[in-house]
């Protein structure tokens, strides 16, 4: 159960006057008002949470947004902003009394620069699309989440998105060189560019993940890069967890970063061999799939030295893909993982936590432990490089009870990735999700802090309220906040 | 180290913060000492951290490193050595340059961001700082970020320490993300007929799947590092001197490589001027930009990052110069004077949009501005 | 993906369907992604989740279909990119369908819409029908500038000058040149018989001519009635086709149904879906729809002798919805075009739908027309010298377009084996 902010009444009932002075600011078919076709908005990738917005405004170019910011500002109204709707942790669910803010109507890639290796975006291109504007010249962007076909670089760079690549070429924010966002205010603010690092504080670094508390980002220059000239897998099946991430510490250890590396328990396996027939070992209690790109040197080079590392960690099974094909066929079921468990599953639930490898065994035991008791299924695929583990747990939304106890676990989960000198998420974001979870990772004086950067661009706190942290209370004068204690609670929000 | 008689010299995390909290005037935490003289001069009370010293923890399998934050570099680097590994963003010297006492501290280079050559392949100080532990300007010790190498859980603070010059908070400890170090590497060496005609190879190499890892213009000369395991490095110098047409150009061999470019980390090269300028910009722009202030200035250049990192030797300060030739990016004064670095804004100022958040961010951190006041002019 | 149906509502066959569907749906949004209209005007109610969204709330209420709903889900193009994009299975065609039939019982249009809408499915479905209609609107064609851009002028921008009958046009039985291999019923249709003859004719040419006798029957497979939620004229029209089959199929026997309009071929082998709970058809339909094979799909099959010499022409093959989305051919209409000795090319999005969708272009002209520059522009990028498709409706909405021939792809594997050149290659 999440509770979410008590909805302003006085919002509420002008709802309508709202939406008529959006539409002054806005085309008519930018501004939707009425209850039944708010709905399609009411949730985004995190179904369990479901809201339907105050107004939801579709502008179409920045300077919309920043007249609709002004306004929201003067009105005293809320602004939640989604782009794809596909965040995994509520990012971007709505408020009753808050205006979606939705930017898919910006969807123009802005400029290519092959010399300088950018590409400029308006914030509603998928990040597949930064990809396929520059594949003819072999060209592509790194961070890959795996909702890439649909999700938004703007998305991206509110959520710091990660993807199986990431441990080699970074998340989102180490491949963002510049942005135009939007402040609270309606202010139009720009920060770096094509070049690299910033002549003042980091506002870069710090817009990105801030799950769309700060501003409104209308514009984003990312770098890419020359596609490795080749690419192949291994397939490693081991008896047990323990030695799949010994083996994948010893890879480290010897100074190979794989471009992929990639761990799949039991149930995770079985389920995506049911889907796609990937053909993965059945008798193992974990997969490993690492991926070495490069030249082809280098990677014949490594493969040889993984395949030993291997063998010394007790491998039962490897594999070496030979073609292409056999390398998407590895692929395959990993990538297939999420819906091929909701093919055994009416609904999963998707949880993001990193830990020390080193604490994987211990991790993996808890969590079968705590399965018998929730009574819930859940399987469990895992960046193994970077210790970010997506246990998804299995449970149906039509039975009573079931989706409690699906959170109960999931919470469960995430205290022993706490517990073990992990951290709540890896890359979905905390958004509404674990947001209550925020304290058992950071003490008050962390957060304090934290919410204090919050009021330096949001001092009315009217952007993706709710999101994030965990409690409410008003940011005080000169953004200096004077309440420390006895802040007030969110009321309760019942649950559709 | 210039010893003060007024020193603070906190013990442990709780002084710390009850220095801070019970300061009656400004602060100017230091590490080393190394970098003392860059930036905004600050008229401040010593905030010695020596008491931050050592390794706290150490992970090579889990690619981290926890650090007091007045460690010595040095110290961090010989042990990321016997376990081949290093902090991937190749971090500068400032001795070299400026003639600066003392030994650098992990604390004191993150602060101050500075990036070697690798930051164009690897990012730099912002992209290996996962956690850390400060005392901020209220006294107050709190922790942001993680020690685990993946990690978007509440606001990434840590981006903001990095370049953020002891203006934010006091850093007692760090978490940084450390990388296998190659087994090899080697530099190729290219002829070109100017600058430009150097970055456009820069841009070809960079360009390339051959993951370069250094590309810097060095006496007009193209220069490009490769790095990895040897069978890859050796079949990359080949295919890429290919690529570029130069077949039989020069290459140094991996020991002149390391201390070539160690030279260019450091900028040796301009280590007898008396001003420096440090200018990030955008690469294919550099040329022309250098061009432009040569127009009015004798200098000395080093094009390093592809052209989009440029060192500037001048003999006198020429800020309006400088700035006035840069259409995108920004300068830093980097060595320069005292009374120089107190009248020429050290740090390019911000749109006032831009400047106004960033004064806000300051005042979130500290609102009495008792940490570093001035010294980057925000 | 949860959902709230009473027992009674689920009791009604197509709800329970649909509620199956819907429950597939874990909400993850990829179907945005490759939905044309969310692509053009970026409104999630303008996507496939949106839509699925609308229906659900739609169905589960129970109530008449809404003016707002009715405007998203008409706008939607029925072209299932999000099908081949979902990674969850849901079956989207069966719950847009069910959505369409439930539009046109409860709710009641605007006069000219609803007139529209009838005249199509009068029109459409009835070859001598349309052709009359064509002469009539290729005489209005120069008074069109008089019409504000929409539905009407659209539909005169459609006329042109229709071709007269093929001599193949008529139903019966081409026997096969030399031995024969194999026997095939041909989908005759409707629109294309008036608008393209020429590709029926090509198509038995290349069968019989490698040992296929076709036997030639029927008319609308009922999918232009059925996209515009007409369910009875449509079943009408599909019953009378099933049984024409079965008839042939219980007599000299078929080893294959063939169609050469893949919008068609989708709708054919989902006869045994429309049909699943008719007791009088449901086993005649399903063995319709198993033997139901696009024409690329059965000439592959047949191994076609390369040809004697290559044209050294290069084709932009653009792959309809139905084909790519609908019935998943992907792979045979590039293989036998390059075995034909054509070099073939793609354009970029190559899974974005050119907007012919049926009669959306009529119903649609906005976005329609959009889509169709998009395509245009994307294939005419490619540098080809011509374009091949699988479909009539996309050969229509791009002809004038694209700047290049446009032919079906059963043309060039005629001409490549022995046919005439298509006409529409001109003197090249």
């Amino acid at each position: 159960m999440i509770a979410m902010p008590k909805p302003d009444p006085q919002i509420l009932a002008r709802r309508q006057a709202i939406a008529a002075q959006l539409r002054t600011l806005l085309p008519a078919s930018s501004v939707i008002a009425e209850t039944e076709r708010m709905r399609a908005y009411e949730s985004d990738g995190l179904t369990a949470y479901r809201q339907v917005p105050l107004v939801v405004a579709l502008p179409e170019t920045t300077q919309q947004v920043a007249d609709v910011l002004r306004w929201a500002r003067r009105e005293g109204i809320k602004i939640v902003p989604r782009g794809a709707g596909t965040s995994l942790s509520g990012g971007a669910l709505p408020v009753a009394d808050a205006i979606v803010l939705g930017l898919g109507k910006f969807k123009a890639v802005l400029d290519i620069d092959y010399a300088n290796r950018t590409v400029t975006v308006q914030p509603g291109v998928t990040n597949l699309a930064i990809s396929n504007a520059v594949d003819a010249a072999g060209f592509y962007y790194a961070p890959d989440p795996s909702s890439q076909i649909a999700c938004t670089i703007g998305g991206n760079v509110a959520e710091n998105s990660g993807g199986v690549h990431c441990l080699k070429y970074g998340l989102t924010t180490n491949n963002v060189l510049g942005l135009e966002f939007v402040t609270p205010e309606g202010e139009i603010v720009r920060i770096g560019g094509k070049h690299l690092d910033s002549p003042g504080y980091d506002l870069l670094g710090l817009l990105t993940g801030s799950e769309g508390l700060l501003g409104i980002v209308t514009e984003v220059t990312v770098r890419i890069l020359q596609k490795p000239e080749t690419a192949r897998a291994l397939l490693l099946g081991f008896a047990s967890a323990e030695q799949g991430g010994d083996c994948v510490a010893a890879i480290i250890a010897a100074g190979i970063i794989p471009g992929g590396m990639e761990m799949m328990d039991r149930p995770a396996i079985h389920a995506a061999e049911a889907f796609v027939q990937a053909g993965y070992p059945l008798d193992v209690e974990a997969l490993l799939i690492v991926e070495l790109d490069g030249c082809a040197a280098e990677v014949d080079h490594l493969i040889g030295r993984v395949e030993a590392i291997a063998a010394l960690h007790g491998v039962v099974v490897s594999r070496v893909s030979t073609t292409e094909a056999e390398r998407l066929r590895f692929w395959a079921g990993r990538k297939a993982a999420f819906p091929a468990v909701g093919r055994i599953s009416p609904d999963y639930y998707c949880m993001d936590g990193t830990i020390p490898r080193a604490a994987l065994p211990r991790v993996l035991a808890a969590m079968r432990d705590m399965s018998a008791k929730y009574g819930l299924g859940v399987a469990n695929v895992f960046h193994a490089g970077d210790g970010n583990l997506h246990p998804l747990i299995l449970y149906d939304a039509n039975v009573p009870g079931e989706l409690d106890r699906a959170e109960a676990f999931g919470a469960d989960i995430l205290k022993l990735c706490v517990d073990v000198g992990g951290v709540l998420t890896g890359e979905h974001g905390v958004g509404v999700e674990k947001r209550d979870l925020m304290e058992y990772q950071f003490d008050a004086v962390d957060l304090e802090q934290q919410h204090r950067l919050k009021c330096a661009f949001d001092v009315d706190l009217r952007f993706n309220p709710g999101k994030v942290f965990p409690t409410l209370h008003r940011c005080a004068e000169e953004g200096r906040v004077h309440v420390h204690r006895g802040e007030t609670r969110f009321p309760d929000l019942p649950r559709f | 180290m210039t010893e003060f008689s007024n020193r603070l010299r906190p013990r442990d995390e709780a002084d710390l913060a009850e220095l801070v909290r019970t300061a009656t005037g400004p602060l100017e935490p230091i590490g080393g000492g190394t970098k003392r003289m860059m930036g905004a001069p600050v008229e401040a009370t010593p905030l010695d951290l020596a008491a931050f010293n050592g390794i706290i923890a150490y992970e090579p399998a889990e690619l981290t490193m926890s650090v007091g934050a007045a460690t010595p570099l040095g110290v961090v680097e010989r042990e990321l050595e016997a376990r081949q590994q290093m902090f991937a963003f190749e971090p500068m010297d400032p001795r070299v340059l400026l003639g600066s006492p003392g030994e650098p501290t992990v604390g004191g280079t993150v602060a101050a961001a500075l990036a070697g050559p690798r930051r164009v392949k690897a990012g730099g100080a912002r992209d290996h700082l996962l956690g850390l532990k400060a005392v901020n300007g209220r006294g107050e010790a709190f922790k942001a970020g993680g020690r685990v190498v993946k990690n978007v859980t509440g606001y990434d603070v840590p981006k903001l320490f990095a370049g953020s010059w002891g203006t934010l908070g006091v850093m007692s400890e760090l978490t940084l993300k450390v990388l296998p170090a190659p087994e090899t590497e080697r530099t190729l060496i290219l002829d070109a007929d100017d600058a430009s005609g150097a970055i456009s190879l820069l841009a070809r190499a960079l360009g390339s799947s051959h993951e370069v890892t250094g590309a810097a213009v060095v006496d007009g000369r193209a220069a490009i590092r490769l790095e990895g395991f040897g069978p890859s490095v050796a079949w990359r110098v080949g295919a890429l001197l290919r690529e570029l047409g130069s077949p039989d150009a020069a290459t140094l061999e991996p020991a002149a490589s390391r201390s070539f470019w160690r030279d260019v980390r450091d900028v040796r090269s301009l280590a007898e001027a008396p001003i420096v300028w440090r200018v990030s910009t955008v690469p294919s722009l550099a040329a022309a930009f250098v061009a432009r202030v040569a127009l009015s200035a004798q200098l000395r250049v080093l094009y390093d990052w592809g052209g989009g990192l440029v060192w500037l030797g001048l003999d006198a300060a020429y800020e309006d110069l400088v700035r006035g030739a840069l259409a995108e990016g920004h300068a830093m004064l980097f060595k320069a004077p005292a009374e120089i670095r107190a009248r020429v804004p050290v740090f390019q100022p911000a749109p006032s949009g831009l400047a106004d958040l960033e004064r806000r961010v300051k005042a979130s951190f500290d609102p009495d501005n008792r940490l570093n006041p001035g010294r980057m002019g925000r | 993906m949860q959902t709230n149906f009473t027992t009674e509502q689920l009791a009604d066959p197509d709800v329970a369907a649909s509620e199956k569907i819907l429950r597939a749906c874990v909400h993850c949004g990829f179907c945005t992604a490759t939905c044309p209209t969310y692509v053009l005007l970026g409104d999630e109610l303008d996507s496939p989740r949106g839509r699925i969204y609308l229906i659900k709330q739609m169905l589960e209420e129970g109530k008449p279909a809404t003016r707002d709903v009715t405007t998203h889900l008409d706008r939607c193009l029925s072209c299932l990119a999000c099908m081949t994009t979902c990674p969850s299975g849901v079956h989207y065609q069966h719950l847009i369908d069910h959505a369409r039939a439930h539009v046109e019982e409860t709710y009641r249009r605007p006069w000219h819409d609803r007139t529209l809408r009838a005249l199509l499915a009068f029109i459409l479905p009835h070859p001598k029908r349309f052709r009359v209609a064509l002469l009539g609107a290729a005489l209005a064609r120069p008074f069109r500038f008089v019409l504000p851009p929409g539905r009407l002028r659209a539909m005169l921008d459609m006329a042109r000058d229709v071709p007269g009958p093929d001599a193949t046009d008529r139903d019966g039985v081409f026997p096969a040149l030399g031995r024969r291999r194999a026997r095939v019923a041909l989908l005759a249709g409707c629109a294309q018989r008036v608008l393209a003859p020429s590709i029926n004719a090509a198509t038995i040419r290349l069968l019989t001519r490698h040992g296929v006798e076709v036997v030639v029957t029927g008319g609308c497979c009922g999918a232009l009635p059925h996209h515009l939620g007409k369910v009875d004229p449509s079943h009408e029209l599909a019953a009378s086709l099933i049984g024409q089959w079965v008839a042939e199929l219980d007599g000299e026997g078929l080893d294959a149904i063939v169609v050469n309009a893949s919008g068609c071929g989708t709708q054919v082998k989902d006869y045994g879906w429309m049909f699943r709970d008719d007791p009088a058809l449901a086993k005649d339909a399903a063995r319709v729809s198993l033997l139901a094979r696009d024409i690329t799909e059965f000439v592959t099959t047949l191994d076609l002798p390369a040809p004697s010499q290559g044209s050294g022409l290069t084709v932009a093959y653009h792959s309809a919805c139905s084909m790519q989305h609908g019935q998943k051919i992907t792979r045979e209409p590039k293989a036998l075009l390059q075995a034909a000795g054509f070099t073939v090319r793609e354009p970029l999005d190559a899974h974005l739908c050119c907007g012919s969708a049926g009669t959306y272009n009529l119903l649609q002209p906005a976005i329609a027309s959009q889509l169709k520059a998009r395509k245009a522009a994307t294939l005419a990028a490619t540098g080809a010298d011509l374009m091949a498709t699988g479909n009539v409706g996309c050969m229509t909405q791009l002809a004038d377009a694209v700047g290049m021939p446009v032919v079906h792809t059963v043309e060039l594997l005629d001409w490549a084996t022995g046919g005439p050149r298509p006409e529409a290659l001109g003197s090249r």
